[in-house]
């Protein structure tokens, strides 16, 4: 399978790159690490005019910390950089653990931090070469109108299947936006539209610049569990993230984001305020948090593994995040 | 000394420097000048009339030279001579999603694949079928019209009195078990590049030359001469170096015929590599399976009677699905002594990719079950599993019930071994709870003994030559497909004749050059075409050891050769050197050995001269050189060249019944495996922590090539036990490629302790055979009987999925939930195969078309998302 044609930009500043983006708004898709977006032009799920290559752009770069504010990392970091940074083991448990999850080691030595935060939402019947998705009829999330899903339906359910948003989510997580009009700042859980085939928050001429740690989450314990076939490669089937404030006493502050279920990661409701407060996390809790996070989850026909089955592990995995985490 | 110098030495395979570098050349990585690029349209429908195509839109696009299409090329073919029922390219229906309906030659690929967009094909939708027990039904629009309610083929088999058998049984158990369609999935897709030669006298396309990723180029040319309707003489088929065929390159693939058409319609070389989508569609690998067997056995464990039922949904088209179906029920025998046998076997013609040989052919769905249930009647029984495997042990040599010819038989020494490696005995059922072991053995035949070209023909044929260079050249026709047969005929000649590998070239698989050799399949290479290496290098031996007699004054049978020395017997052998075989590998600076020695010059006739004087110096002498002896016996007969060939002997050729051609093989590999696994009850999730795998290769040419192979074959049936399934809707492949297939990843690879076991075969080159496909059947029972000891459930139905364990683990436990998980389906007792295919991951979730859906379109003209 060939790459359909396109012209290639290459930034070299984040002021450039808007520029580009305003002037092929709706035309242009930006390159970050190309893990996901190399494979899907050649399904030609994208086509565009013009694809933007942002590897360029050193200020997008890197994990820095800013004392007595927390971390701003570039949306350009690989994966890997992640993986390796011993501050952000340390401090940022939870997000380290995400990241040692995502596909293989060479893949994350591509992807990075902003493109999975962006990542595509997947689907069986979406994520196939155009061939297929002829053969099979198109969907609502490209070129069709139909739900393979939920079949009579108008609203696309691909699942948002990156590894580190719910443990950002976790983290309290703000990511910054540049675009035409400047730098916009929000919370990452208002990043997601919790919409299939419109996932992301994000006008055609924004682009993701930098994700911002609190300096306030520094030290939550945390783990995050992921469900998969494979070891390596594969993409989470379902993904719980679970990251609480424990110093010797009780629960100060905790979240839990589930992951590949939904159109988007989500915060799982209820969950700080069964954690908050005990001296003891124990099987109970846990267990408890499993519920919660089983209600919140939503899986269906989108991946591997049946619907049925992906709820239970949401279940399964949550207690075991919530466990790890107590021991991490 | 050792019995052997080269023989049973772990030797890194002849081709593995070029493959590990990046420098070997395989099909895709090789160009002609004005080589154009081939693309092909395939079908969106899984049954379909063809009506019309419409190529005009496409032959005007810039960069498009020519588009070939069913009419082009109508011959039919097959790789069995009862299965002729494939076209180039569709004629007059398409019979599968994916089925090959035109090609488009053009200058880029990315041309072709916009050409592809603007044919219009008009297609008249038939009715499909998708399930092979729904399709045996069918009254009308059958698949092919000469193949009445889509039954491919039927075979009803007794041998001996079954139902006596069960009358006498102490204990009958009967089951259904399934197991979902599996690929080959090897790392290379397929790839051919064919070219036609300009005749000097007639200006038009003469001969072809193909270089294709292929394991058997005999067919291949066979297959294009039949389509092509050229004589095989004007055909060249070479094959380079191939990345893993497993079965899956082991016929004539579409694409290969294709790109030979479309080299000729294009007067122009072209190359067609397969995309991984296509690869999957192309297929041929291994067919679901039902399977109803009933076994009777006597308290003591003896078996008395077995009955198969077996179902194989076989796809659109025959491939070697006639000899799959009776290789499931032919390979009931020579494993055990069983008394009675009942076999009915139907092949059944489905609107999907045609399924064919995978490694292991026919025997692993079938071992699957009759090893699940010998295990669960030993538990019933109250027998050790590996206790009531000894028991049923044969008593070779025999003929087993069905006529094949037992001769070595290892498996009683491989069940041994496995069970003292794997600490059995002490660790059986006292394994904390949710950890395992289970048992299980499983056997495959050293080559087919009767080919399926039916003819007298020998199945290997190697020649040999050699020249004063003391350089020997091996021509073979086995395809060395990434299994080592290049290393394995080396190993053979070096040995017979005394000789360092690096002495010996290679030239294989090209059949301008090479004999005729029916290919690699059904692990036949080693054991045929390493005896047709040793007869070649026999033959040439005897010229050698004859001119080296004259000159030593010694009887020919006192000439005896070793590190490529020549001498007299009972003078002590000569230094050479100080270098074994072994150690002139080590030293590639000195590729010709120990030609310095002799004269300081290596060019031929000056050897020659210098030999001469060294001679007259010297008088009659007791040893000499393996140069001096090869330049003797040339100037004794003019040249120095060997052949050698191998047909299996009749009496291995096994029963005169109708199908008693598939079975019989003049060899069978024995192998007995433990595997230790543990499941998580809360996820059902199985984790392979380690195989004890051991094999009965006959004698291991090349212990580290072998143990290899049963690594691969331990690794491949773990995929096909844990996770690896093609999965349908509606005959659309839902996972066709290598990230939703799954096959396993290093991190669920367990440890896996190869043990080889060596029963010396008294046929076998150096009493070699098989060691590629024979251990792998063994693996999915020996995980599914590890599971039952781990938590006490019976996996029937393979890949055993996590969700799948859970909910038979939650049927045990008799909790309502059971059965939600996998949506009403109670994986410990199947009675019939979900809608669409080995899962249900998409069951009620059908392509309801959409009336505006451009798929519903009868014509498919569209651009789509293309802005480009």
């Amino acid at each position: 399978m060939s790459l359909p044609s396109f012209k290639l930009l290459r930034p070299r500043s984040i002021e450039e790159a808007v520029g580009y983006l305003a002037k092929h708004a709706g035309t242009i898709q930006i390159l970050a690490g190309g893990t996901d977006l190399i494979p899907s032009m050649k399904q030609r799920l994208f086509s565009p005019a013009y694809v933007m290559d942002i590897r360029g752009i050193e200020e997008m770069q890197g994990v820095h910390v800013v004392p007595g504010v927390g971390v701003e990392i570039g949306a350009l970091t690989p994966l890997s950089a992640i993986e390796d940074s011993e501050f952000i083991r340390r401090n940022y448990r939870v997000l380290h653990d995400a990241a040692v999850t995502v596909a293989s080691p060479i893949l994350r030595n591509m992807g990075t931090v902003g493109g999975n935060i962006c990542l595509d939402t997947r689907c069986l019947w979406y994520n196939q070469s155009l061939q297929w998705r002829r053969s099979c009829g198109f969907c609502i999330k490209k070129d069709g109108d139909l739900c393979h899903v939920a079949p009579g339906g108008t609203r696309c359910w691909a699942a948002f299947s990156g590894d580190t948003p719910p443990a950002l989510l976790c983290l309290g997580a703000d990511v910054e936006i540049v675009g035409p009009k400047g730098i916009r700042r929000l919370p990452l859980k208002n990043f997601y539209s919790g919409v299939g085939d419109a996932h992301l928050k994000l006008d055609p001429n924004e682009m993701l610049a930098r994700v911002f740690l609190p300096e306030s989450s520094s030290g939550w314990k945390g783990s995050y569990q992921k469900l998969r076939v494979r070891g390596s490669i594969d993409y989470p089937l379902a993904g719980v993230a679970v990251a609480f404030k424990k110093n010797g006493g009780p629960v100060e502050a905790a979240r839990v984001a589930i992951t590949a279920v939904n159109p988007a990661p989500l915060l799982v409701p209820g969950s700080d305020h069964a954690l908050v407060g005990r001296q003891v996390v124990d099987e109970h809790v846990a267990t408890v948090i499993g519920e919660l996070a089983a209600k919140t989850g939503k899986p269906l026909t989108t991946s591997a593994l049946t619907p049925e089955y992906r709820r239970e592990m949401i279940r399964v995995f949550a207690k075991r995040a919530v466990l790890a985490a107590a021991r991490s | 000394m050792d019995q052997f110098s080269i023989i049973g030495k772990r030797i890194a395979l002849v081709d593995s420097a070029g493959k590990t570098t990046g420098q070997g050349k395989y099909a895709d990585d090789l160009s002609l000048s004005g080589m154009l690029i081939g693309k092909i349209l395939h079908s969106p429908y899984p049954h379909a009339k063809i009506k019309k195509i419409d190529t005009s839109r496409a032959e005007a696009l810039e960069g498009v030279v020519t588009i070939v299409t069913g009419p082009d090329a109508p011959n039919k073919y097959g790789i069995l001579p009862v299965g002729h029922d494939e076209t180039a390219l569709a004629v007059e229906k398409v019979r599968y999603v994916g089925d090959n309906v035109a090609c488009v030659v053009a200058t880029s690929e990315s041309v072709a694949e916009k050409a592809l967009e603007l044919i219009d094909v008009e297609y008249e939708l038939l009715p499909a079928w998708f399930d092979p027990e729904d399709s045996m039904k069918a009254e009308k629009e059958w698949i092919h019209p000469q193949r009445p309610n889509n039954i491919e083929k039927d075979y009803h088999h007794v041998f001996g009195d079954p139902d006596k058998g069960f009358a006498e049984a102490d204990l009958v158990v009967e089951h259904r078990y399934l197991a979902a369609e599996v690929t080959h999935a090897a790392m290379e897709p397929h790839s051919t590049l064919a070219a036609f030669d300009i005749d000097s006298q007639t200006g038009k396309p003469g001969r072809l030359t193909v270089w294709s990723s292929t394991q058997v180029p005999y067919y291949l040319q066979h297959k294009l001469s039949i389509v092509l309707e050229m004589p095989m003489a004007q055909i060249r088929v070479i094959k380079p170096l191939v990345g893993g065929g497993f079965g899956g390159k082991s016929e004539v693939i579409p694409l290969e015929i294709i790109a030979a058409v479309a080299a000729r319609k294009a007067q122009a070389p072209v190359k067609i590599t397969y995309t991984r989508e296509e690869v999957f569609w192309a297929h041929r690998g291994r067919p679901r399976t039902i399977i109803d067997l009933k076994t009777g056995v006597k308290k003591d464990g003896l078996l008395t009677s077995v009955a198969a039922r077996v179902v194989q949904d076989g796809g659109a088209y025959c491939s070697y699905g006639v000899v799959t179906i009776l290789y499931s029920g032919a390979l009931l025998g020579a494993l055990y002594d069983i008394p009675h046998i009942r076999y009915d076997g139907y092949r059944v013609l489905t609107n999907k990719p045609a399924c064919g040989a995978m490694r292991g052919h026919g025997t692993v769905n079938v071992r699957f079950a009759f090893e699940s249930q010998l295990d669960e009647m030993a538990a019933k029984l109250g027998i050790d599993p590996a206790e009531i495997r000894r028991r049923n042990l044969l008593k070779p040599p025999c003929i087993t019930v069905n006529n094949l010819r037992v001769q070595s038989y290892g498996l009683p020494e491989c069940i041994e071994k496995v069970v003292e490696r794997s600490q059995w005995k002490q660790r059986k059922g006292k394994l904390p709870r949710g950890r395992g072991l289970g048992i299980a053995c499983s056997h495959y035949v050293s080559g087919a003994a009767n080919s399926i070209i039916r003819s007298d023909m020998p199945h290997s044929t190697v020649n040999l030559k050699i020249d004063r260079d003391g350089g020997v050249v091996i021509y073979t026709g086995a395809s060395d497909i990434g299994q080592g047969s290049d290393t394995m005929v080396a190993q053979i000649v070096a040995e017979v004749l005394g000789i360092s590998l690096s002495r010996i070239k290679v030239v294989a698989a090209d059949t301008d050059l090479t004999p005729i050799d029916i290919g690699s399949y059904s692990s036949r290479v080693t054991f045929m075409n390493g005896n047709a290496s040793l007869r070649a290098a026999e033959d040439v031996k005897k010229k050698i050891v004859a001119a080296a007699a004259k000159k030593m004054s010694c009887a020919p049978e006192d000439v005896l050769m070793r590190d490529d020395m020549v001498w007299k017997r009972g003078t002590s052998q000569p230094h050479s050197n100080g270098r074994g075989a072994e150690k002139l590998l080590e030293k590639t600076d000195a590729p010709r050995g120990n030609v310095q020695e002799v004269s300081g010059r290596v060019e031929g006739q000056t050897l020659r001269g210098s030999l001469q004087q060294k001679r007259k110096e010297e008088g009659p002498k007791d040893s000499m050189s393996f140069e001096e002896a090869v330049v003797s016996a040339i100037d004794f007969s003019g040249s120095l060249t060997g052949t050698g060939s191998y047909a299996p002997p009749k009496e291995a050729r096994g029963g005169a019944f109708k199908g008693a051609g598939v079975g019989p093989s003049p060899a069978y590999s024995y192998s007995a495996q433990v595997a230790e696994v543990s499941v998580d009850e809360d996820t059902g999730v199985v984790t392979v922590h380690k195989v004890w795998a051991a094999h009965d290769c006959g004698r291991a040419l090349n212990p580290v090539s072998v143990e290899g192979q049963v690594i691969g074959s331990v690794w491949m049936g773990m995929g096909q036990a844990l996770q690896e399934e093609m999965v349908w809707k509606d005959g659309l492949l839902m996972n066709p490629g290598l990230l939703e297939y799954r096959s396993p990843s290093s991190e669920e690879s367990p440890e896996i302790e190869a043990i080889i076991v060596e029963s010396v075969d008294p046929e076998g080159p150096f009493g070699a055979k098989e060691a590629s496909e024979g251990s792998l059947a063994a693996t999915i029972p020996a995980i599914s009987n590890a599971i039952y000891d781990a938590v006490g459930i019976r996996l029937r139905e393979s890949p055993f999925t996590p969700e799948r364990v859970l909910a038979a683990l939650r049927a045990k436990k008799n909790a309502s939930k059971a059965l939600e998980i996998t949506r009403g389906s109670d994986p410990s007792a199947p009675t019939a195969f979900r809608e669409h295919g080995g899962s249900t991951w998409f069951k009620d979730k059908g392509p309801q078309r959409h009336p505006e859906d451009p798929a519903r379109r009868v014509t498919t003209a569209h651009t789509v998302g293309g802005d480009d």
